[in-house]
């Protein structure tokens, strides 16, 4: 496929982000006008539209861009490991781990799933979280990595830890409190009901900083691409950049999770549209797939805040209707 | 002078020995070609020494320097190593594919410099791909394809490059273009080069040092007309040979050969 200059490209998004920015601030049971919403920013406006964007949809809207980028960042990382266009964190499990530590953490702490999670839990989430994304991570890729790391047999397995772990999730919250299906819900499929400004303030640093911290590797990413033969011979020591990356990944998927729970096919959807506009170079697919990440993640939670309103739909279940249907394309494009 | 010196080097895949304690040299400024049987651990000599397999003993030397201290990024600035179906991800031109050899010159960010640029020209040049640079890998026929990935490892600008089959799967034209540019590389520009061959009578034509291992043991090495005989290819093959001296009376050439019953 033809690359299209990485101009045009990013500009096309930028407008895209914008309008879905303005969407996003905008659309809801009370509605703002564009204009309005660029006097409240600036500090001039309503008190009722300074409750509306600056109390709940502003920083709801920052926990979804962070969410955005983490998740088409880790599905980028899981792709170029795993050399498999298939990867993505919420569907080989380290989602789902990440998930069932924040379901143990808040059943333990708490029988409310948002409202009365204190504020040094808040802190502690993202890290368990990403700790139990870590220990399925390690688990896939123990299990997978006899003889060398087996792409094919990762997800696989990934797979198959994914589906264990959600059916733990699931019956760990019935158990836990009866009736209470939104909260499956919310873990199993993601939402962003509920996100607010202490959540903001841990999860826009953190995944800044991974973000960053990506980027910088580009180059070393390139090379993962090429055969792991090629890739020694050029100076990089395969196995280690791997587990890395791996990890890098974890990071991002886990924080991500514990604020939004288990996001599926943004990881998958975001990195493969990128490919397919500017090409397999790092430097420029990273930040084009998170531009992408981000526009679907906003799109996709602004409708599922408003389609049904006032019942709100998990964000997950939303891109899965629009990622489903993506996913089987691209099987059937698989040779 | 050696390019390259194992010691006591000792391979295995999980309890599978495939090479024991083999001590070998490879002399700098020359063409090496090992052969041997399939199983014989040829390519896992080559892997060894390139880094993609881990010994389970022994030291391996590079330029008269150990590469177990050795930063990845310097070994790789001195030699290179093209291992059997190499893949690029799909997409990707001639030129882009050159440029991933500049990888262990470069700093960790930064686009390519002047130098850089000077020498994947070159390696493009070199490799007669003039024409194709800007072409993808996917749309190159098998000779071209395998000439963009030699002109990768020029690329990286050593003087030792190491193949691991380069001429497999290329037809009898193809295989001969490859090893007149790796033999054309060896001359003009004194660059090492050691690869595995398949093809007998291609390895006695082009090598100036030809190493037969069985079951990962050295059953003899030195020019073709020396090490190339009939008890010789009856021990690492198993086959009953007719050989001859080329033409120009310089290496021996393989006209038939039989395999031996019982």
């Amino acid at each position: 496929m033809k690359k299209r200059s990485i101009r045009k490209v990013a500009l096309v998004l930028l407008i895209l982000l914008v309008a879905a920015i303005i969407l996003y601030l905008s659309w809801g049971t009370y509605r703002v006008s564009p204009t309005d919403i660029i006097k409240t920013l600036m500090g001039r406006g309503a008190r009722l539209q300074n409750a509306a964007i600056l109390n709940l949809r502003l920083p709801r809207m920052l926990v979804a861009i962070s969410v955005g980028i983490a998740l088409s960042t880790a599905g980028a990382l899981l792709q170029t490991i795993t050399k498999n266009e298939l990867a993505d964190s919420g569907i080989i499990g380290i989602n789902a781990g990440a998930a069932v530590a924040a379901v143990v953490f808040i059943s333990l702490k708490t029988a409310n799933y948002y409202s009365t999670l204190g504020a040094l839990s808040v802190y502690v989430l993202p890290f368990l979280a990403t700790a139990g994304a870590g220990l399925s991570a390690t688990l896939m890729y123990l299990l997978s990595s006899r003889n060398g790391i087996k792409p094919r047999r990762l997800l696989l397995i990934g797979l198959g830890i994914n589906a264990g772990l959600n059916a733990f999730i699931t019956f760990f919250t019935f158990r836990g409190g009866v009736g209470d299906y939104n909260r499956v819900l919310v873990w199993i499929s993601g939402s962003l009901w509920g996100a607010g400004w202490s959540y903001a303030k841990i999860i826009v640093p953190l995944v800044a900083i991974m973000f960053v911290l990506v980027l910088l590797n580009y180059k070393k990413l390139d090379v993962l691409n090429l055969s792991d033969g090629n890739a020694t011979s050029l100076g990089v020591q395969v196995d280690k950049e791997r587990k890395r990356f791996l990890t890098y990944a974890v990071i991002l998927a886990g924080s991500a999770t514990a604020f939004a729970g288990n996001v599926s096919f943004i990881g998958l959807i975001a990195p493969n549209i990128a490919r397919r506009v500017v090409g397999p170079f790092h430097k420029n697919l990273l930040v084009i797939s998170a531009i992408i990440g981000v526009v679907i993640t906003l799109v996709a939670d602004a409708v599922s805040r408003n389609l049904f309103s006032p019942i709100e739909l998990p964000v997950g279940i939303t891109i899965s209707v629009f990622g489903v249907p993506y996913f089987i394309y691209l099987m059937m494009r698989e040779n | 002078m050696e390019a390259i010196r194992v010691e006591n080097l000792s391979v295995a895949y999980e309890n599978n020995l495939i090479i024991e304690n083999m001590n070998l040299s490879f002399p700098k400024g020359k063409i090496s070609i090992v052969i041997g049987a399939n199983g014989c651990g040829k390519s896992t000599l080559l892997k060894s020494i390139g880094r993609v397999i881990k010994p389970i003993g022994g030291e391996i030397f590079i330029n008269g320097k150990n590469i177990k201290n050795q930063k990845e990024k310097n070994i790789a600035t001195q030699v290179a190593f093209l291992p059997q179906g190499p893949t690029a991800p799909s997409g990707i031109t001639v030129k882009e594919l050159v440029a991933y050899g500049r990888y262990p010159h470069q700093k960790i960010i930064g686009g390519l410099k002047a130098h850089d640029k000077d020498v994947i020209q070159w390696a493009i040049e070199e490799t007669g791909l003039s024409d194709f640079a800007d072409r993808e890998i996917e749309n190159l026929s098998g000779g071209q394809r395998q000439r963009a990935w030699i002109a990768m490892t020029l690329a990286q600008e050593t003087d030792i490059i190491m193949l691991d089959e380069p001429t497999t799967y290329l037809d009898m034209s193809y295989q001969l273009e490859i090893l007149q540019l790796l033999e054309k590389l060896n001359r003009e520009k004194n660059i090492t080069i050691i690869m595995v061959l398949h093809e007998l009578n291609n390895a006695c034509r082009f090598a100036n040092n030809i190493i037969g291992l069985k079951k990962g043991k050295i059953v003899f090495k030195g020019t073709p007309k020396e090490a190339i005989t009939e008890e010789n290819l009856r021990e690492i093959y198993g086959i009953e040979v007719n050989l001859q001296l080329s033409e120009n009376k310089a290496y021996p050439i393989c006209i038939d050969y039989e395999l031996i019953r019982g």
